[in-house]
């Protein structure tokens, strides 16, 4: 059974670095934005109105032999610890964690697939993989959605194609984002260079936890910007094509940094090491700025141990609302440092 | 604050225009907006995105005060409404405000056509008209190229698709 407890007790299925290209790609991500013929749109419709596309989404997922299992979070149920959990794992927005009508969140098993009803469009339907995958998740998704279909007659114009809440969503409704690990490309100071040049070709960047964060770690999202004029497919394969080039700038950049600089390199590594395994207060921030360091030394063999998945997951796990809510209270952000520590220095013990 | 742009006024007009994709935002004294055709003020508007939106409905950054324009009959949105707030209110706002989006998604997304995927169940013969306004674009080719003989065919082949579509028709929008 499929339930909250079980997918806390469980790392998500697309940090397990089994994809792709995982020294450099965590992640892809595909989201589909959908609306209900018929039915305003959830920025101008009432609590009543909102109501009734959740119970209409609601029913077609579970029809849906993808998404039988799902979790179904009722959001007005979920706590404000929780809402933060569902952020940490990509599973929500951050816009979602505010109250709103009719609003509720799906993971499917594995956190593979999930959606959110009644944020900015009314269904928002997304698939995560592990590592370089666009054209699979996207495949995978679009299963899903004309599975949905069947039971949802969708808001469509011959002219427009899906019609979303926002004008930058119109059309195929379509985002793919890839989460990439650019840490020699951001140590050599290539990166800017780099991030310009894909920006120029249509695509636009974001840090970690998506649109409005910043990039930290040298994690960055990279994603395509229009949705319009373009079939799906090949929206899906520019990311993967652009992506696939990124990945070898990175190796290009990682290994530049071998030859030039080893000795500080090692050291870096090491150092970063020596905080995560020996800190008895260490912050969010830290953590992701050692655990950078430490993903590039695993990635060039520098270090043995933990595994590219070991440490996509601490990425996660060590994020103030999963600690919070481990912790069963609400901490202070001393207690959360202290705790956060505590659970660094558990993972890694033993490991090397 | 200096005006960024000439260093000596104070910079009283926030400026954000899009190049490349990429947003830009400018603090600008009211010489050097006025000069790059900024005439309103943009800085009571919240938001980024509402400034990108207006940036590209105003062709890049000027702020004139227009009448509230089209309100949609559906959901009650007015277009100054959604100017403001960068959504629309429901799948009707497309039709009733079709003439005033049709440029800016060219701008936002440098085309105004879908070309991706269709309703799986296609109850409003939505693939079919797409292949309809393709054969035509053909068409056009096939004219200009002054392949009269490939023209001909295309035609014919376009009246019996309206004809077949026409039997079936349910409205161009599924709103």
């Amino acid at each position: 059974m499929w339930t909250f407890e079980t997918m806390m007790s469980e790392a998500a299925g697309w940090l397990d670095a089994s994809g792709p290209e995982p020294d450099v790609v965590l992640s892809t991500r595909v989201r589909l934005a959908r609306n209900l013929s018929g039915e305003t749109f959830p920025c101008c419709s009432s609590d009543q109105e909102a109501e009734h596309v959740r119970e209409r989404i609601l029913s077609a997922v579970s029809k849906c032999n993808y998404l039988t299992n799902a979790l179904v979070l009722r959001m007005e149920d979920v706590d404000a610890v929780t809402r933060r959990v569902l952020v940490e794992r990509h599973l929500i927005s951050a816009a979602f964690t505010e109250d709103g009508a009719g609003r509720a969140a799906i993971a499917g098993e594995g956190e593979l697939v999930s959606a959110m009803v009644n944020e900015e469009d009314h269904l928002r339907l997304q698939c995560i993989r592990s590592g370089l995958a666009p054209v699979d998740a996207w495949r995978l998704v679009e299963r899903i959605d004309s599975e949905l279909e069947r039971n949802l007659h969708y808001a469509f114009s011959s002219n427009w194609g899906y019609l979303t809440a926002c004008p930058t969503n119109v059309g195929t409704g379509i985002r793919v984002s890839v989460l990439a690990h650019l840490a020699g490309l951001s140590r050599t100071g290539r990166i800017a260079q780099v991030l310009k040049s894909i920006s120029k070709l249509g695509l636009s960047v974001r840090g970690f936890y998506g649109e409005g964060s910043a990039a930290q770690g040298g994690f960055f999202q990279v994603s395509n910007q229009t949705t319009l004029g373009q079939s799906e497919e090949d929206i899906a394969n520019t990311v993967e094509r652009v992506a696939g080039q990124l990945v070898n700038l990175e190796h290009e950049a990682r290994s530049e940094l071998t030859r030039t600089d080893e000795h500080r390199l090692e050291d870096e590594i090491w150092r970063a090491w020596g905080i995560l395994a020996n800190a008895r207060m260490i912050t969010s921030a830290e953590v992701m700025d050692k655990a950078s360091s430490l993903r590039l030394g695993v990635a060039l063999g520098i270090i043995d141990a933990p595994d590219l998945a070991a440490l996509n997951r601490l990425l996660v796990v060590t994020q103030p609302g999963h600690l919070g809510r481990t912790r069963g209270e609400t901490p202070s952000a001393r207690e959360r440092d202290i705790a956060r520590a505590d659970l660094v220095r558990r993972s890694l013990a033993g490991l090397n | 604050m200096k005006c960024e742009r000439c260093g000596r006024g104070t910079a009283t007009v926030r400026y954000a225009e899009v190049v490349d994709g990429s947003l830009t935002t400018w603090h600008l004294c009211e010489e050097c907006a006025s000069e790059r055709g900024v005439t309103g003020s943009l800085t009571s508007l919240a938001g980024p995105l509402v400034n990108i939106l207006m940036g590209l409905l105003e062709g890049g950054g000027g702020a004139e005060p227009v009448d509230s324009g089209p309100t949609c009959p559906r959901c009650g949105l007015t277009y100054e409404a959604f100017r403001r707030a960068g959504r629309l209110g429901c799948g009707t706002c497309y039709e009733t405000f079709a003439s005033q989006l049709k440029p800016l998604l060219r701008r936002i997304h440098g085309s105004t056509d879908h070309t991706g995927g269709v309703p799986s169940t296609d109850e409003g013969g939505h693939f079919r008209r797409r292949e309809i306004s393709k054969l035509k674009r053909e068409l056009t080719r096939a004219v200009a190229a002054e392949d009269y003989e490939r023209a001909a065919e295309l035609r014919d082949t376009v009246r019996a698709r309206e004809r077949e579509l026409g039997s079936t028709e349910t409205g161009d929008v599924d709103v």
